[in-house]
């Protein structure tokens, strides 16, 4: 019941987003109209501008939701978040190189690459055989150093606009969204969803400890594999086309563990479906919210609602 | 199931902690592993699980060594119970004794009527059926060392190797551990095939329950025989720095 709930939660935020839009189009049109049939501009509009950013935040939030909750279970805190093993700043370095030196059409491919890179150095440096405070050690040094870099590139921004672009990015949107990087963020998100979906059984495991769970015949080496193969390819991918978006993967497992239980193997893709429809939410909230002359970005309002929310589960949590 | 251990020297990283170690098990043993703090108790049970990789020497179970079997073949003959009782995330009872059927799941983690069945037997064997629905972390410290217990049996294993399930419990969840412990040794004695080690802090339960006792001592095995036999006036003096006449304690060497 409580799954369907969740399920159906995500169908709305989705309806709500495709809804939205400077041309009224009524709703009973929209799904005939995403379909290819009805009105010319309606079709046009539906599959070319809300369809795609609409399945996009799908994905991205799918893919930061499930990030959060597989990092959580490995790293077995509930802290843990898809920033911190370095991902989310290696690819906004490499979209942030792109854009300071004027090209925006390389944004998507630099902070794939950034991304990868990342992931590249993490595995160097931590190797296959260490423990989880490894890991999470070289992620927070490579977070940093990225971070340094792109501030370092903003401080020698060529110029005042260039500075800017750099900003606004940095702040999350998917108002660029369009049907090519939907199809790339997508296919490379589910790739990371299948990866992050089968450390699940293993995870669990690991609850009681890297030694029991090396007990049981978990090879710790692959799911580390796949973990960092799959948190790269989903915030890699969301960071790629939508900017640095914050919090989802550490407030959505969280507030799903209250409802179905702290599995590890089920909270993986429960927060996969929490974090779809939240960002859809969220981004339908940022084109509500937005007037004509000033854009409020979906990086900012996620923080905004996120940030909140986890103080008074934080609170929560300290008084009982 | 038999274990040998062949002139076994292992330890952590690069500190060597085990010294030439021989020796070995029978099927239906119960053995009570037993020495000071930092003797290598932990590292022994360890290196017999396969979780370290010995620096000479081998350990062989079933006449294969450890380190030949494939993670899940070796899981399912040995299971390992950590002296750690910290559980991450708020399991139910029966979720966390089912994770002792992890090596026996598929990719998607699903249990089978057998692993149900073994789950329940396990419970029954380690006397937590009434705990199966209750959150582990809601437990007292003796019930989870039961349920961890429990977790262990689970995985139906012939080797049970259990680094001190009585520490820091009190004599009632002290005396139902070793009672448990007694006939996973003592039941599979009809069947022959089952062996359990575990290490002991309390000597007089060791004495009450073991078949057999292995003294360490600085990372070496300096006694393997009956209770009696080996908590001797003389291993006591030079092994535990205890003094004692016929088998009472009259003080402890400063």
């Amino acid at each position: 019941m409580r799954i369907a709930l969740l399920a159906l939660f995500c169908v709305c935020a989705a309806l709500l987003s495709l809804s939205l839009g400077a041309l009224h189009i009524p709703f009973a049109d929209l799904l005939p109209a995403l379909f290819g049939r009805g009105d010319d501009i309606h079709i046009t509009i539906m599959q070319d501008l809300r369809a795609p950013r609409t399945v996009l935040a799908l994905f991205i939030g799918a893919g930061l939701g499930a990030s959060g909750a597989a990092l959580q279970g490995y790293t077995r805190n509930p802290l843990a978040d898809p920033g911190i093993l370095g991902f989310s700043a290696t690819a906004a370095f490499g979209a942030v190189l792109a854009l300071y030196f004027g090209q925006p059409n390389l944004v998507t491919p630099a902070a794939l690459a950034g991304a990868g890179l990342g992931a590249g150095l993490l595995l160097a440096m931590a190797g296959r055989r260490q423990g989880a405070t490894v890991l999470i050690l070289a992620g927070v040094g490579i977070g940093a150093l990225a971070t340094s870099l792109t501030g370092l590139l903003m401080n020698f921004a060529p110029n005042p606009w260039a500075l800017s672009e750099i900003v606004y990015w940095l702040m999350g949107s998917l108002r660029n969204a369009s049907f090519d990087a939907a199809v790339l963020c997508g296919g490379l998100t589910f790739i990371g969803l299948v990866c992050l979906f089968l450390t699940g059984p293993d995870l669990r495991t690991l609850s009681l400890g890297e030694d029991t769970a090396k007990s049981l015949g978990v090879s710790l080496g692959r799911l580390r594999l796949l973990l960092v193969v799959g948190v790269a390819l989903c915030v890699g991918a969301g960071v790629a086309v939508a900017g640095a978006i914050g919090f989802i993967g550490l407030f959505i497992p969280h507030i799903l563990r209250s409802f179905f239980g702290a599995d590890p193997a089920k909270i993986i893709p429960l927060s996969a479906v929490g974090g779809a429809g939240f960002l859809v939410l969220a981004d339908s909230l940022t084109r509500v919210l937005s007037t004509s002359g000033t854009v409020l970005y979906l990086g900012i309002l996620s923080a905004l609602i996120g940030a909140p929310f986890f103080i008074w589960l934080a609170f929560k949590a300290g008084r009982s | 199931m038999s274990v040998f251990i062949e002139n076994l020297s292992a330890g952590y990283g690069k500190k060597s902690v085990l010294n030439g170690i021989n020796t070995a098990a029978k099927p239906g043993e119960l053995i009570g592993l037993v020495g000071p703090n930092g003797s290598g108790k932990s590292c022994l049970l360890k290196t017999i699980a396969g979780l370290i990789i010995p620096d000479t020497g081998q350990v062989k179970i079933a006449d294969q060594s450890v380190h030949d079997y494939a993670p899940r073949a070796r899981a399912r003959n040995i299971a390992w119970l950590a002296q750690d009782r910290s559980a991450a995330w708020a399991l139910s009872v029966r979720e966390l004794v089912s994770l002792g059927r992890a090596p026996y799941r598929g990719r998607l983690g699903k249990l089978s009527a057998d692993d149900n069945r073994a789950v329940d037997r396990a419970l029954v064997s380690a006397h937590c059926v009434d705990l199966r629905d209750r959150r582990f972390d809601h437990l007292s410290g003796g019930e989870q060392a039961r349920v961890l217990l429990a977790r262990a049996l689970a995985v139906g294993a012939p080797l049970l190797l259990a680094d001190e399930p009585t520490a820091s419990l009190d004599p009632y969840f002290q005396i139902s551990i070793m009672q448990s412990l007694r006939n996973e040794a003592q039941n599979n004695k009809i069947k022959g095939t089952n062996t359990v080690i575990a290490s002991l802090h309390d000597l007089s339960l060791a004495k009450q329950f073991c078949d057999r006792i292995w003294v360490m001592s600085k990372g070496r095995l300096v006694a393997n025989d009956k209770a009696d036999i080996v908590l001797s006036d003389t291993i006591l003096a030079e092994v535990f720095k205890i003094k004692s006449q016929n088998g009472q304690i009259t003080r402890v060497q400063m």
